[in-house]
């Protein structure tokens, strides 16, 4: 049993507040043959700078920049250590101060951490928080073989190679303890692949089916191929500030809260604890849950859930004053790298209560449009299309939500899916089905970036700052 | 190893540095081998090509978890996250437990030995407070809460690896 002492359950505490004032990205591919790495940085960069309506020039605004932060998952991907230099150089950055952040596939909510504490601490009062991956030099299954060195060498990484069979055992006892139908999964990656419709960044959209899902390939029982999001290449990129130069440079800057977790890389490795509580919950609520538990000789977070989502969600939610996330969000960008994980996300960041995570989705809560009641959904999730449909170019990733959520609290979904010039950049035609996403006039959005099996998280809450 | 085919890789190559077992992984060729240590490991691995499952336990009276009489912790760690202070050895006899989680692999990325498709299994052990990590030699359908006993590739068929220990249903 791992009981907190108080003083690690401190909420942090920023000096001073943090804005996100523009977003940039490319689009994504499974190989992008076309550009060198840092020419996709520099996309991203360039869009940011150039595309989100800032009240100052290009050049103007990147005269503010103190300090970057870059995210990289691997270096194996990229071939090459200190991506970080060749990067920020061709950015036309030098001589100023960088750091490249490494936390799987949380690496790019890690960097969006690291990015924010460099404005909360006074250290900067605009930082560059940028991307990427290249996963296209090696093929396919020796992108698996590297994937698969973030599980334990020693006792894990023989045993697969293959990162969806080490969230596979987890879908299983989940769906087991919790009797989830796996309609429910493949639900979530018709959602979700279908949303990417609207998106020209995304990598794989799609109009599929439950069925259709559920009828294809097994990669790891049980996750089918369209359940696993896929090899990716592109870049992200954030600029955070200062509550002044954030006014400065936009009339509609978007408050930054960000707290990160951590948890073991052996799933097995995790001992039983209390759940740590949400504002929302009481230890009355979980009775049934602990009863249940005690029947299949379960435990928390055990194989079911992910603890270092609950330790961040539990502090941002402090951070940033979220009393119940289902009501007081308005949308949300999980990490669906696999179906299941996202499911078993729901209870950790308190949508659902544990153990009723697939309420999210059998209520039509999670959708823009609600198909249950015809009316608008509670708080969709992944109305960029997420890591299933869109991207997980995984250095980038939790920099794409970030400025997903961002694009939408500004009202500017339209702005940046909608818009024929942006899908031509990528050498693609606006649907003519294209359906604007757009939430209605929304306050505040949480963006969640997810390590392998849960071992670094980070959540972020955006909310309009104007 | 009966109702499955052997890995395909020889035996890892080990080297023995003062009490530490070194594994030599190859990656490009000879000049590109890893030279792996096993730290103060080496023990769990030696037991394995012995037959022999070992874990490791805090019997430190003042661990604010273990108060001195700590559950096996099976992959072991030399040091107790805890307290801090060195665990001690114990051999679990006879090793048997149950399928508390599972997959059926059927595609493994480049490099897997284990021919695939093949269960991946996660094993609840009594006595054991973590949750090993492993496969299983033998076709299925399995279901979680089958009872299994460990197997090991020893003696001239060890790797020298994690693949050493298996499982098959009891």
């Amino acid at each position: 049993m791992i009981t907190f002492e108080p003083g690690n359950l401190r909420v942090p505490k920023w000096t001073r507040p943090v804005y996100m004032v523009a977003a940039g990205t490319t689009d994504y591919r499974k190989r992008y043959p076309e550009m060198k790495l840092e020419e996709l940085c520099m996309m991203a960069f360039r869009m940011l700078l150039e595309e989100n309506d800032l009240k100052r020039a290009p050049l103007d605004v990147k005269g503010l920049v103190n300090f970057a932060a870059y995210g990289e998952f691997a270096d194996h991907f990229q071939d090459q250590l200190l991506c970080e230099a060749k990067v920020h150089d061709y950015l036309g950055l030098d001589l100023l101060p960088n750091v490249g952040i490494k936390t799987g596939g949380a690496t790019g909510g890690s960097a969006m951490l690291v990015g924010a504490t460099s404005i909360a601490s006074g250290m900067s009062d605009c930082t560059l928080v940028l991307g990427w991956e290249r996963m296209d030099e090696v093929k396919t299954w020796t992108g698996n073989y590297y994937i698969a060195s973030a599980a334990c060498k020693d006792f894990e990484t023989r045993l697969a190679r293959n990162y969806a069979s080490y969230y596979a055992p987890m879908a299983r006892r989940f769906q087991e303890m919790y009797g989830v139908d796996e309609r429910v999964r493949a639900e979530i990656a018709v959602k979700n692949r279908g949303y990417a419709c609207n998106s020209p960044f995304a990598q794989q959209p799609g109009r599929h089916t439950v069925d259709e899902v559920l009828a294809g390939d097994v990669v790891s029982d049980p996750l089918r191929f369209l359940e696993c999001c896929a090899m990716s290449v592109g870049s992200a990129a954030a600029l955070l500030c200062s509550e002044e130069v954030a006014f400065a440079l936009t009339d509609r800057p978007v408050r930054l809260s960000i707290a990160g977790g951590s948890h073991t890389l052996r799933t097995g490795d995790r001992r039983p604890m209390r759940i740590p509580l949400l504002p929302h919950e009481t230890e009355e609520g979980y009775a049934w849950l602990y009863e249940e538990m005690a029947k299949h000789d379960g435990r928390w977070p055990g194989f079911e859930s992910f603890g270092a989502a609950r330790f961040a969600a539990n502090m941002v939610y402090r951070m940033a004053g979220i009393q119940n996330p289902i009501e007081d969000l308005d949308l949300v960008e999980t990490h669906d790298a696999f179906t299941i994980s996202d499911l078993q996300t729901y209870g950790d960041v308190g949508l659902t209560p544990y153990g009723r995570e697939q309420d999210y989705v059998t209520s039509g809560d999670c959708y823009l449009d609600n198909p249950r009641t015809g009316e608008r959904g509670r708080c969709p999730a992944n109305l960029s299309g997420g890591l299933l449909g869109t991207m997980h170019a995984v250095g980038a990733t939790g920099i794409f939500q970030c400025g997903e959520v961002f694009w939408q609290l500004q009202g500017n979904y339209d702005k940046f899916h909608g818009d024929q010039a942006i899908w031509r950049r990528f050498g693609k035609e606006k649907p003519a089905d294209w359906q604007s996403l757009q939430v209605k006039d929304p306050r505040r959005g949480l963006a969640i970036s997810h390590a392998g099996v849960g071992s670094h998280v980070t959540c972020a809450v955006l909310e309009r700052g104007w | 190893m009966s109702g499955s085919t052997p890995p395909v890789y020889a035996p890892a190559k080990i080297d023995q540095i003062g009490e530490a077992w070194v594994v030599q992984i190859p990656r490009f060729g000879a000049e590109g081998t890893h030279y792996h240590t096993y730290g103060l490991l080496t023990p769990h691995f030696k037991g394995l090509a012995e037959g022999r499952l070992l874990g490791t336990r805090c019997v430190e009276p003042t661990c604010p978890v273990s108060k001195g009489e700590g559950e096996l912790w099976l992959p072991p760690r030399a040091d107790c996250p805890d307290c801090h202070q060195r665990m001690t050895w114990q051999e679990i006899p006879n090793p048997t437990g149950y399928i508390y989680a599972y997959t059926y692999v059927e595609r493994g990325g480049t490099g897997l030995e284990i021919p695939c498709p093949y269960y991946q299994i996660d094993v609840k052990i009594d006595g054991v407070c973590t949750i090993v990590k492993s496969y299983l030699d033998g076709p299925g359908p399995i279901r979680i809460g089958d009872r299994v006993r460990a197997c090991f590739r020893a003696g001239a068929e060890a790797t020298h690896t994690c693949l050493d220990l298996y499982w098959q249903l009891v």
